[in-house]
């Protein structure tokens, strides 16, 4: 009961610390939307063709949609969704992070065979092998009840 | 008055007072884009052996608003699936799922946001989607902010249950070029039950070129670290290198309450820890080659044993996307029935010759070798061959794909998908 005074004190005074600073800059502020690979002339996809690797306002370098970037985007993405949003709608993270899904990531984007989806080819057979080693890499995505209905016809 | 009938009427008075914020002077956009995609392939059902399974899917996205500017904007997308054959492969012929559909203001300052409606968060502890409203704005140079409240969507009428509340907050505090630092709060109650978890989230740029990302969380109810996820990220000459750390209690991570899952609920209660560490090398040679390595060790508690994963790829890019890749990774695991050996080559081509009716051509190939045969099985292989082209100035894309599998689980699985792209832009 204490604990839930304080978490309600404390979420009350966020609430009116953004309402009261709302009007602070950060001078961090990002723009809305990052120019067009038509507009800019170069790939959007490398950062560093036109920011320092270490920049300001991020750490550029570590945005560059690598070869690996599909599987190692977490804690940027996490921290930094506004980022993402300059380039990318909700829907194409919606792709793989999403409530329910019924067509897995790989057979929604099937002919997109160079973004290193998860789940290639076969991996109802794979999954017995990867769930038993690493059951967490399983439960990010299937861990509540909307989305383990994939799991439950075999696990109930 | 229930709770869930106090955040409907909080939540229908905030959509009339976002409606009294004003709207940007500029000419707003709607954006429309629709995916219908058409699979084709055969199943045993409880009715029938072979049977045809001919699923329709619909996806569909609407944006109103002015995308690089301040002001009001709607944004909505779903999906929804019909099953043409009904031949009783899916438990209804029907399905579908509204993923987002929310009302959102931009500030002119200080990046404050407000959305309203349904929505996916994915910040700090946060992944997940909400009926409910959504605030954040920088609090001055050092801070930002985030709160929400609502629905978890999640847990909406799911085995009986009715989901009852979820509220939760971030908070970082920034030094530009030294680090971010987030704390995060999330309750989600459900009846009598409820779920509860703090996080901390921290990007670190530290000397010498190294940036350090992390994350943790704890399971209030219980008191104990649930995850610790860490990686570093440093160059040595050209070489790209990521050791990474992830530390997981099994008990803490997939909770124990009424909202856990199987067969995550099942692993629960093993008591189980599990560690993971690896390192991931990156060296690109000129503009056109990538080479990766990686290796991961899994270490137990519980099992007393380890398994490790290694695995390695070579990439080309071309111009215009054109992609050719290869892949082998080797799990070793504890036991012969934790072991696999894959091999993956892939390519996506763009630079056709102008005389082909299409735009790209992509095709994958993949073989697994298990140690211990499954259903008598101890190999799959699988092929996928597609192509592509664009249409009306590039506003539909169509796209047709076939794919073969011989696996432990289909003897020989044929399946093809023809997938039409509409995308619409209309300045208002």
């Amino acid at each position: 009961m204490r604990k839930n005074i304080w978490l309600t004190i404390g979420l009350v005074f966020l609430l009116l610390g953004l309402a009261a600073c709302a009007a602070l800059d950060s001078g961090k502020e990002l723009p809305l939307q990052h120019m067009s690979a038509a507009d800019l002339g170069d790939k959007t996809t490398t950062c560093t063709n036109c920011h320092d690797a270490r920049g300001e306002k991020l750490a550029f370098g570590d945005f560059n949609h690598t070869p690996t970037w599909m599987t190692t985007h977490k804690y940027q993405a996490n921290q930094n969704a506004a980022v993402c949003a300059m380039c990318h709608q909700t829907s194409y993270c919606n792709s793989c992070h999403a409530t329910k899904l019924e067509l897995k990531p790989s057979e929604r984007n099937q002919s997109e065979s160079y973004r290193q989806m998860p789940h290639r080819g076969d991996y109802l057979t794979r999954h017995r092998i990867d769930g038993r080693i690493d059951p967490t890499s399983c439960f990010r995505c299937h861990g509540k009840p909307k989305s383990a209905k994939t799991c439950a016809p075999c696990h109930g | 008055m229930k709770l869930r009938d106090v955040y409907k009427s909080i939540f229908c008075f905030a959509i009339l007072s976002l409606f009294c914020l004003p709207w940007t002077v500029s000419a707003a956009q709607l954006n429309f884009q629709s995916d219908t995609i058409l699979r084709m392939l055969e199943r045993d059902t409880t009715t029938k052996d072979s049977a045809a399974v001919l699923p329709i899917y619909e996806y569909i996205q609407l944006d109103i608003g002015t995308p690089d500017e301040p002001g009001l904007s709607f944004h909505l997308y779903g999906w929804g699936r019909l099953d043409m054959a009904d031949n009783d492969y899916y438990d209804d012929s029907t399905a579908g799922e509204l993923l987002y559909s929310y009302i959102e203001y931009t500030g002119e300052q200080a990046a404050f946001n407000a959305r309203l409606g349904r929505q996916y968060l994915f910040e700090g502890v946060a992944d997940t989607a909400i009926d409910g409203l959504r605030l954040s704005s920088d609090l001055g140079k050092y801070f930002s902010g985030s709160v929400y409240a609502g629905l978890p969507v999640d847990y909406s009428n799911e085995n009986g249950r009715d989901g009852d509340s979820i509220y939760g907050a971030r908070i970082a505090n920034h030094m530009t070029g030294w680090y971010d630092l987030g704390l995060s709060y999330q309750k989600i109650s459900n009846d009598s039950d409820s779920d509860e978890k703090a996080g901390m989230d921290l990007s670190a740029y530290l000397p010498l070129g190294i940036n350090l990302y992390g994350f943790s969380s704890l399971n209030l109810d219980t008191d104990e670290w649930a995850e610790h996820s860490y990686e570093l990220r440093f160059s040595a000459g050209p070489v790209g290198i990521r050791p990474y750390f992830q530390k997981f209690r099994y008990e803490d991570y997939f909770g124990t309450d009424n909202t856990s899952v199987n067969p995550f609920a099942f692993l629960a209660n093993s008591g189980e820890e599990l560690t993971v560490v690896g390192t991931e090398a990156t060296l690109p040679i000129g503009n056109s080659w990538t080479l990766v390595a990686n290796i991961k060790n899994y270490d137990y508690k519980v099992l007393s044993d380890s398994s490790r994963y290694y695995s390695g790829k070579v990439i080309w890019s071309g111009e215009e996307g054109t992609q050719l890749g290869g892949e082998a990774g080797l799990m070793d695991g504890d036991t012969d029935q934790n072991k696999y050996l894959l091999v993956r080559v892939y390519g996506y081509w763009t630079q056709l010759p102008a005389m082909l009716p299409v735009g790209y051509v992509s095709s994958e190939l993949m073989y697994v070798d298990y140690d211990q045969a499954i259903y008598g099985e101890d190999s799959s292989f699988f092929v996928s061959v597609g192509v592509g082209q664009k249409f009306l100035d590039d506003a539909l894309d169509v796209k047709v794909s076939g794919d073969y599998s011989k696996d432990p689980y289909y003897d020989e699985d044929l399946q093809a998908m023809v997938t039409l792209s509409y995308r619409f832009g209309k300045d208002l």
